[in-house]
């Protein structure tokens, strides 16, 4: 009895956090992004490395995502001059990754403040996978 | 009269300790104390006419004759006593009055050229205002030797007739002695002084409010233009376009590849737009302080506000410290402290430097 409502309950939490997670346009996203590498599934441990990764080839002030982003994607981020960043996780923002414009804009930049390049399409999808599973 | 002489005593004292000592952040409290003085200055004028007779300007403004006639007097020891000022004291009421009301003059139009506000806002140039502040600013040292002189005439003349004359602007009484100057007592119009005062301070406060509400000078106000405020203020405050010329906003979207250290790139056609409302709105076309002072910027970082010579000289004493700590984080964070920033005003009584917080 204990264990089945143990199950029906984690069951019902995984639904629930399925449907705050499951948004079409951000899935159209990483489908895109998926076509574009030409694989089918993205790993979030690879989008976990590049996240909290220390770069070289970029600009001088933002070695890593972390520089503004902070190690805690579920955690505000802070700019260079002070001003606040909503939280990259999807659980902690959905909004995050839905708007196809905006995601192509950060990455370009972004990638080329702290890469120093523009991020592969292998990449980007890494990286959502691991901001959508955390 | 001893009231005007004492209420006089603590606006100038509360002006000049807001104006000499403390931060720019008082100016409120100055410019209150200025404008009550000029109200002040109304009512002595009026008394000076119509009031008792030793407060009349007739009564003890003399001409040259009697001025160097008590002075020869007063070598030779035989200057009479004066009820009222004598023919030197007077000389020293009209100075005091008149760099008085020049300092509120002058005041009021630093206050409209420079900080776009009170009655003369509207029509005030920030070069005028300027050439006003510098006037004000010798005005108010002369008014502060002017004091020291009064005092010092006080003292000598309550030695030289043997009478506390501090005494007397205390109780208002003088002792009667042989071989006073008397003068013709006129009657004083007290009923009449009062309805005149009252209404030139009415008429003076109403037209100070109407003026001041007008549209101040040289401050056209900027549409605000959604596409800047939403990418430029993405990550720093929405900086007003009034605080770099033209020429400095078209070579900083020239090089949003390398904006500060980062890569804050955009689109041909957004860059277009924004660059266009920029140029509508630089400081070439705006007459406040921060325009003037921030278009002299520093060569070597052209964009930067905070690397201008004006910046650098007016956030000395701040520690750097202060401005790395949360809630400021950075100096370029403006708003953290000038609550006005992104208006373009930057009033100093808009200031406040905020505790520090915790993250």
């Amino acid at each position: 009895m204990k264990s089945k409502l143990v199950f029906a309950l984690s069951a019902a939490s995984v639904l629930f956090a399925a449907a705050v997670v499951a948004n079409p346009a951000r899935d159209a996203i990483v489908a895109g992004f998926a076509a574009e590498a030409g694989v089918s599934t993205f790993s979030a441990d690879a989008g976990r490395t590049m996240f909290l990764g220390q770069f070289t080839g970029g600009k001088e002030a933002t070695p890593s995502c972390t520089t503004c982003h902070t190690n805690n994607p579920t955690a505000a981020g802070r700019t260079r001059v002070g001003k606040p960043i909503l939280p990259m996780a999807v659980s902690a923002n959905p909004e995050r990754f839905t708007d196809p414009e905006k995601v192509a804009k950060w990455f370009r930049r972004n990638c080329t403040s702290v890469l120093g390049r523009e991020c592969t399409a292998e990449e980007k999808g890494n990286f959502l996978a691991f901001m959508i599973s955390q | 009269m001893r009231i005007f002489h004492w209420t006089l005593v603590l606006l100038i004292s509360i002006a000049a300790i807001s104006g000499f000592l403390l931060r720019p952040t008082w100016i409120n409290l100055h410019v209150l104390a200025g404008s009550l003085v000029a109200l002040l200055l109304i009512a002595r004028i009026v008394w000076g006419v119509l009031g008792s007779e030793n407060a009349r300007f007739t009564s003890f403004v003399k001409g040259p004759t009697e001025v160097f006639k008590h002075i020869r007097e007063i070598r030779s020891k035989t200057a009479a006593r004066h009820l009222g000022h004598n023919p030197l004291g007077a000389l020293m009421i009209i100075a005091l009055l008149g760099t008085i009301f020049w300092l509120t003059l002058t005041g009021v139009s630093t206050l409209g050229g420079i900080f776009k506000t009170g009655p003369f806002g509207f029509a005030t140039s920030f070069q005028f205002g300027s050439l006003s502040f510098s006037i004000h600013s010798v005005l108010a040292y002369f008014l502060l030797f002017l004091i020291v002189m009064h005092l010092a005439g006080a003292a000598y003349e309550s030695w030289r007739t043997r009478e506390n004359l501090v005494k007397s602007i205390i109780n208002g009484k003088k002792e009667s002695r042989e071989g006073d100057h008397h003068a013709t007592e006129r009657r004083p119009r007290p009923i009449l002084s009062s309805f005149l005062i009252a209404g030139l301070v009415g008429a003076l406060i109403w037209a100070a409010i109407w003026l001041t509400a007008k549209p101040p000078f040289g401050v056209p106000v900027a549409t605000p233009n959604p596409v800047y405020q939403e990418e430029c203020s993405a990550c720093h405050i929405a900086y007003p376009p009034s605080l770099l010329p033209a020429h400095n906003w078209g070579n900083l979207m020239a090089g949003l590849s390398d904006h500060f250290g980062e890569d804050a790139s955009l689109s041909q056609a957004t860059v277009d737009e924004i660059t266009t409302w920029l140029f509508q709105n630089a400081s070439d076309s705006v007459d406040t302080k921060p325009a003037h002072v921030f278009s002299r910027v520093n060569p070597e970082s052209p964009f930067a506000i905070t690397q201008t010579p004006f910046w650098k000289n007016t956030h000395r004493a701040i520690p750097d410290a202060v401005f790395t700590r949360p809630p400021i984080y950075d100096n370029g964070n403006c708003v953290a402290c000038h609550s006005d920033a992104e208006s373009g005003a930057f009033y100093p009584a808009n200031i406040s430097i905020p505790k520090e917080t915790t993250q």
